[in-house]
């Protein structure tokens, strides 16, 4: 009897042991595995602070003459914050509109279905088929017929049509997993279909409009060919991006303007980010169940 | 619902909203857009001195250096041709002729020297005008060749001792840049230069008249320069691109650079201020005539034919061209070789020792402009597989004269 | 009357279901369907891109293209195809890895989180900047240290290597994408499931694949479509780091339709040729989706 209890407690360490070593390995290999991963982040960050000679000598090493130099010019360079609120201006309208407008269709397309919504939700998906090149010439052309080129407001709608497909379908993927009973319960109250949408289902999707919040936020905020084509033309649109691609020249580029530059860009998408990100990881199910 | 209603307009307002147009008075709005942002800070300048001049023409000025020609491209076909805009020169002064102005009876064009000006031509007519003019060599470090007791090789067998005793005293000869594909085709036109008329041998491939073999400068020169820098050059020739070039000299590691010109001298110093720089042109015959560098630019700007301030552009480059400060401004604020007669050169190694040898031995032309850079990306990516081993010399020119005469052959 | 109201009923869902989708559809019509018709008109067409007149030529750019078999474009359809696979079946599996890890509570999750991320959104030529110079100066060092001849390879510069070299960091620039739906999935499974599994006993692997990944399907239905998109449109990453090179080994066929646009300055052809994997490339995600036969996503 005694001896079994032994053993079972011996057992048990064990176990507890096992666990706990499984933990490190586990902390051990997820950190090597980071710290492969970030180490190309970590030295555009480290080189952003050397002197052009430095980067091109040795691109590894760290820095031997420390500089915020690269900073101070590249913001100044840039008009840093002018163009900063270009860039929350368009990301801001894009945003917006990408979220309404998705996670509406989506919503619909799930709960009613109609001969019609296999048809709608394949003209809205479709789109994430087409590359972006084989369309810039003459998205030009319509959008200066438009008079949606050239302007901050305007590359902010656009953003709608190009964003709506990976939102509508991210958003209807979630929307699944919602039971229908909340929906309908409501509807028996007697509420209205865009009332059962803005009012319940949408605060359920928090957590996907969070997701798809940051994915856009990432790509509007630092995109490249689409404001290329559009806003570069004046300060008052130009975006941070294309302003950091001022320094990358075709047989002279200043490494060490362009990675500072750069990384001035990002910086604030990566703050909202991290600003965001809890909420992605609050979960949708469990709270749209205790709800 | 209502909401919803109000969202439907607001979506259709906007996308049915027209652009406010430009008032009209008597200024002028001037739209640059050009490529080679690297002189950006230079043009601005330019910009700002043209305004205490012409204070009611404003010119708003925008630059990309990725890409430019698609972008020039969507912008012409959106109807949103700029005032000024940038080509090559040579083959592409004629793929946009139908933008471009003939500005042969204005001052720039009397004031433009004679190589730069001869490959902005169509026919009588010039159609471009450049930032800079160039010339291409091979930039050499002096310390190197000074300590095997060498001057720099000017015919392939010297070349040959040279790259012994140069990998012998511990350096690697060469750093080639073979991952651009525009280090080629500034390499392959010293050679197709020494070939002759190389107008008329471009063309005569590209019509299919003769063959890259009937040019041994060519087939035999070429080829076995390549071979040589390779077996002289980078570890892993493929991986090293502009900035491995620059790494690799100014840090005196490599003798000898390839595909370059006076715009990486900058760079060079920034890494090392005592680099010695020598410039030279290739070695590519046993003729040390042939070693020759090649001056005169690859660049154009162009002038909008259908500009609406057609008159104000013209005043803005003559200004540009022929005044005491426009003149002044390519040595002292862009620091670049000046593209138009008497102005003073900037203080540069390449351009006074290219000055030199151009007064000596005269200088060969800028043959890559005879062909499309269309034709030159393809280009490089064959010989690319030639120097990975992946097709054979005479494969090799048999694919490069099929891309000849497809891309730049007229249908 | 029942008849009457269902119909009516029916009518009404209609009428709710374009409202609700008509935003999004004005929206996706403007600024790609539109774009994309007027585009595909080129196709009929001789056109460089430059010249104010396009010459309608019919249907002989289509012609062109399957007669002379374009060996260039196969080789580039060929190379998307391989990339397609490789880069769908890693990605998934790293990052809903990383994601159950990250998915757990722990100190450094937020921040980790976030590092995962920072790479898709750097942009493209930094990519290629930093990582051009770790596979020169990085390998170099790590063959120095190492001995080792894998480091020795010319990673970016071998023909065939060169494909390995773009896929992996394609990978790795993208993961922190698939990581942050895997995330959001994860966490909706719900809590209570798997409280009462480990209840009854399941360890925490039994948990994972019996439960966790069952529920996961949207989610693992989702990144798989995303990635097979993005990974047959991949651009970018060969611009920025190889440009097709060496010898044309790494042209994807996005590359090859924009090279035949802009740089053969054959617009007409370039279009004829987007139109043609357009269709290949629909045919293809229709056939995946059956393959996966999960009713989740209809295209």
């Amino acid at each position: 009897m005694i001896n079994k209890v032994e053993r079972s407690r011996k057992q048990h360490t064990a176990y507890v042991m096992k666990r706990k070593a499984k933990r490190v390995i586990f902390y051990f290999f997820l950190t090597l595995v980071a710290l492969l991963y970030i180490y190309p982040v970590f030295l555009m960050v480290i080189n952003s602070f050397k002197p052009f000679k430095e980067i091109l000598t040795n691109v590894l090493a760290l820095p031997v003459n420390f500089t915020f130099d690269n900073f101070t010019y590249v913001i100044k360079k840039m008009d840093y914050f002018n163009l900063f609120w270009n860039n929350v201006t368009i990301t801001t309208i894009g945003i917006l509109g990408i979220l309404v407008i998705s996670s509406m269709a989506a919503y619909i397309l799930d709960r009613r279905k109609t001969k019609y919504t296999k048809l709608i939700h394949s003209i809205i998906i479709i789109p994430m088929l087409i590359p972006f090149q084989t369309i810039m010439i003459t998205l030009l052309k319509e959008m200066s017929i438009l008079g949606l080129s050239g302007s901050k407001v305007g590359l902010g709608i656009q953003y709608w049509g190009f964003g709506a497909s990976m939102a509508t379908f991210i958003y209807y993927n979630f929307m699944k997993s919602i039971p229908g009973e909340i929906d309908e319960s409501a509807m028996m109250d007697g509420a209205t279909t865009f009332t059962t949408y803005s009012r319940i289902i949408f605060p359920i999707l928090k957590p996907v409009t969070a997701t798809v919040a940051v994915l856009d936020v990432m790509w509007i905020w630092n995109d490249f060919l689409l404001p290329l084509l559009m806003v570069n033309g004046s300060m008052k649109s130009k975006t941070l991006v294309l302003a950091a691609y001022n320094f990358v020249g075709f047989l002279n580029t200043k490494w060490h303007y362009a990675l500072a530059a750069m990384v001035v860009a990002v910086l604030p998408s990566i703050i909202f980010f991290i600003f965001l990100q809890k909420y992605i990881v609050d979960g949708v199910v469990t709270a749209s169940v205790k709800g | 619902m209502k909401k919803f209603i109000a969202m439907l307009l607001m979506v259709s307002m906007m996308l049915t909203m027209i652009s406010t147009a430009a008032f009209a008075d008597d200024s002028a709005e001037i739209y640059m857009f050009i490529n080679s942002p690297e002189y950006a800070d230079a043009v601005e300048e330019l910009i700002a001195a043209y305004k205490e001049v012409a204070p009611n023409v404003t010119i708003n000025y925008e630059t990309t250096q990725n890409d430019y020609p698609t972008l020039l491209k969507t912008k012409i076909n959106a109807g949103e041709c700029p005032d000024i805009f940038a080509t090559t020169s040579g083959k592409e002064i004629v793929s946009y002729l139908d933008y471009s102005y003939d500005f042969s009876a204005e001052a720039a064009a009397a004031a433009m020297t004679d190589p730069v000006k001869s490959v902005m031509m169509y026919g009588e007519e010039v159609h471009g005008f450049p930032i800079k003019g160039n010339y291409f060599g091979i930039i050499y470090n002096k310390a190197i060749f000074e300590e095997v007791g060498l001057e720099f090789p000017t015919t392939f067998s010297e070349l040959e001792k040279a790259c012994e005793a140069i990998s012998a005293a511990g350096y690697t000869p060469f750093s080639t840049g073979f991952a651009e594909w525009w280090v080629y085709k500034h390499v392959m036109q010293h050679f197709v230069n020494a070939a002759g008329d190389s107008e008329a041998i471009v063309n005569s491939i590209v019509a299919g008249e003769s063959t890259i073999s009937d040019h041994p400068m060519i087939y035999d020169n070429f080829f076995n320069f390549i071979d040589l820098v390779v077996k002289y050059g980078d570890a892993k020739p493929l991986e090293c691109d502009l900035a491995g070039e620059e790494a690799a000299i100014g840090t005196g590691k490599a003798a000898m650079i390839l595909g370059q010109g006076a715009w990486v001298e900058d760079d060079i110093l920034a890494i090392d201020d005592a680099f010695q720089l020598g410039f030279n042109g290739y070695p590519v015959s046993e003729d040390p005539a042939d070693c020759m560098i090649i001056a005169g630019s690859d660049q154009a700007l162009r002038i909008n034919k259908d500009s609406a301030v057609l008159q104000d552009v013209l005043d803005f480059v003559n200004w540009w061209y022929t005044s005491d400060y426009g003149k002044a401004w390519f040595t002292n604020v862009a620091g670049v070789i000046p593209p138009v007669v008497d102005a003073a050169a900037p203080d540069k190694e390449v351009v006074k020792q290219g000055q030199v040898l151009e007064a000596e031995k005269g200088a060969g032309a800028v043959s890559i402009v005879y062909s499309t850079d269309s034709f030159h990306e393809a280009c490089g990516v064959i010989l690319q597989s030639y120097i990975g081993g992946n097709v054979t010399k005479d494969e090799a020119c048999a694919q490069i004269e099929a891309k000849w005469m497809d891309l730049d052959g007229t249908k | 009357m029942r008849r009457n109201n269902k119909s009516a009923i029916s009518q009404n869902a209609l009428k709710e279901t374009l409202l609700f989708t008509l935003p999004a559809l004005i929206c996706v019509i403007i600024v790609i369907y539109i774009p994309f018709v007027m585009a595909g008109y080129y196709s009929l067409t001789e056109w460089n891109g430059i010249s104010k007149t396009p010459i309608f030529i019919g249907l002989e750019n289509f012609k062109t293209i399957f007669s002379s078999g374009s060996p260039e474009f196969l080789n580039a359809i060929a190379f998307t195809g391989k990339y397609t696979m490789l880069f769908v079946v890693f990605t998934n599996i790293f990052a809903l890895g990383i994601a159950v890890a990250l998915s757990k509570k722990f100190r450094l999750a937020n921040f980790l989180r976030g590092m995962f991320f920072v790479p898709y959104i750097m942009s493209m030529i930094i990519v290629g900047f930093i990582w051009k110079f770790i596979f020169t100066q990085g390998f170099e060092k790590l063959y120095e240290f190492t001995g080792w001849n894998i480091w020795a390879l010319s990673w970016l510069g071998d023909d065939k290597l060169a494909f390995w070299s773009v896929l992996f960091v394609g990978v790795w620039q993208s993961l922190g994408f698939y990581i942050v739906l895997y995330i959001a999935g994860l966490k909706s499974v719900s809590t209570e499931v798997l409280e009462a599994a480990s209840i009854d006993g399941a360890t925490g692997s039994q948990c994972f694949f019996r439960v966790t990944l069952p529920l996961l399907g949207p989610s693992i239905t989702t990144c798989i479509f995303m990635a097979v998109t993005n990974s047959l449109k991949v651009f970018d990453i060969i611009q920025a780091l190889t440009k097709g090179g060496p010898g044309g080994s790494t042209y994807s066929a996005t590359l090859d339709i924009y090279r035949e646009a802009f740089q053969n300055n054959r617009y007409g052809l370039g279009s004829a040729k987007a139109l043609v994997y357009f269709v290949l490339v629909l045919i293809l995600t229709q056939l995946v989706l059956k393959i996966f036969e999960r009713r989740d996503v209809d295209l």
